[in-house]
Order: structure tokens, then C-alpha cells, then sequence
């Protein structure tokens, strides 16, 4: 948990974004995933919507990382082939929202559902989404949920 | 045949069809041939060099390519292959 908080604090104003993995639902590993919204071209790969889209292209490059994040597909393989090699499995999707609070906005909620169909296809568990909130400098908020059927459930985590 | 999995971003280039199917021998060979069919695709993909753009993800059968051959993985007839958006999301 303190490792999450001090990914977002480091990339803060910007948000970040990670997996965390381990074994029978106790997470053992973190993976810190390059955002790369700011790229040429990415917003316009990724599923956002046409709101996001529209306020995205009104933004600098660097602006965009403030309100969005796009995970950079090569370190999300370098971080699967770890796992493979550590009998890990994936269990958390996790992200910061330096501005807001620790809840899935629409985005994420989109993005989740169309992800929903890829994890199974690829073999792979549906994760926990993990937000954390830096609103409160002082006390980042860090929260978990399911994302199942365009429905979010908070999930229990237990922190050791 | 090999099937194609084409996600909502690209679908404007394809008229809106979510699954395109086209005859290659490899990754390369397909989104030549997508590029083809449905100009502007591959731009989309590929950078000005060729590789693989950094928020794209490309899965034959459930692998990522990346794990295969890149994008000189050999197709055969039957495969299905998903072009998928990296993982995102937004305040
Ligand atoms: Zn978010």
C-alpha cells in the first residue's frame, strides 16, 4: 500500500499506473507502468469516449497525463513475462487520480467493461481496480473495486 | 482466413465492422493487407519505422505477440488475431 502511495506521490501531477500480482489473492509484487497518454497518436488509440476525447485534444501532451493515463503495452508485457516467470498472477489494475477522488470516473468504468471480454480471452483473471486519490495531500485515499458488467462493487482488500 | 478482431478506436476506418478477415502469412503481411482494404490502419499501429506502437496491443489465439515473434509472427489459416488498446482510464 505504502509502495501505490509513493508511485502516485513521485508522478503526481501526473497520474500513474501499475499492476500488482502474486498468488492466491495476496499481492507479493508491484509493477510500475509507464503512462504514455502524453505519446503522439495514443489518446486517439485508446477507448475514450467522445467527452474525454474532446477535453483530451484541448489539452498540451503533458496536460493530458493530468487527467488520463494510456499503459504502455511494452512494459505491460515485460511485466506479464515477469509474472509468468514468478508463477505470479495478476490482481490489481491500479491508477491515480491527483485531482479527484478515489472512485472509477465513466472512463475507467468504459475501459474496464471493454477489458472485461480481453482477460478471459487472454487466459487471465478479471483484476481489482485499484484508485488512489491525492486530493488530500496529507491523506491520499486509496480504494478498491470490481468492475463486472458496467457495475462497480467496492472489494476487500486487507492490507498485511 | 484469419479473423481479426478490430476495437472501437479503429472502427471508423473498417465502416464500422468489429472483425475483419484477410489471407497473410504474418503480422507484418496482415496489416499490409488491412492497410490495403482499410487505408490508415496501419499508421495507426505501426510508427514511422514500422514497430509497434507503444499503446497497442496485438494477441494471436491469446498471446501476445510481443511473446511470439513480434510482428514477424507467422499466421496460418483458422488464427484470430485481436488488436487491442492498451489499458487506460482518466480521472
Ligand atoms: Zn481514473
Amino acid at each position: 500500500m505504502n509502495d501505490l502511495v509513493a508511485h502516485a506521490r513521485q508522478l503526481d501531477p501526473y497520474e500513474c499506473c501499475g499492476f500488482l500480482a502474486g498468488t492466491d489473492k495476496t499481492v507479493t509484487r508491484l509493477y510500475r507502468i509507464k503512462n504514455v497518454v502524453s505519446l503522439d497518436g495514443a489518446s486517439e488509440a485508446a477507448s475514450f469516449d467522445e467527452a474525454k476525447m474532446n477535453h483530451l485534444s484541448q489539452l498540451s501532451p503533458e496536460e493530458r497525463a493530468e487527467i488520463a493515463f494510456i499503459m504502455d503495452a511494452q512494459e505491460m508485457f515485460q511485466a506479464v513475462k515477469d509474472m509468468r516467470k514468478h508463477g505470479l498472477t495478476l490482481q490489481v489494475v491500479y491508477h491515480s487520480h491527483p485531482h479527484d477522488p478515489a472512485r472509477p470516473s465513466v472512463t475507467d468504468i468504459k475501459i474496464a467493461n471493454e477489458w472485461e471480454e480481453n482477460w478471459s480471452r487472454l487466459n487471465l483473471s478479471l483484476p481489482i481496480y485499484m484508485l488512489i486519490s491525492l486530493m488530500d495531500k496529507a491523506r491520499p485515499d486509496v480504494r478498491a473495486y470490481w468492475i463486472k458488467n458496467a457495475s462497480v462493487s467496492s472489494a476487500d482488500v486487507v492490507t498485511l | 482466413m484469419i479473423k481479426v478482431r478490430i476495437p472501437t478506436p479503429l472502427r471508423p476506418l473498417t465502416k464500422g465492422q468489429g472483425e475483419v478477415e484477410v489471407t497473410a502469412g504474418t503480422i507484418v503481411d496482415m496489416i499490409e493487407t488491412l492497410d490495403t482494404a482499410h487505408p490508415g490502419i496501419k499508421a495507426r499501429l505501426c510508427d514511422e519505422s514500422g514497430e509497434l506502437r507503444r499503446f497497442v496491443n496485438i494477441y494471436v489465439n491469446e498471446e501476445d505477440i510481443r511473446f511470439l515473434k513480434g510482428k514477424d509472427t507467422s499466421l496460418k489459416a483458422g488464427d484470430e488475431v485481436s488488436i487491442v488498446p492498451a489499458i487506460a482510464g482518466g480521472r
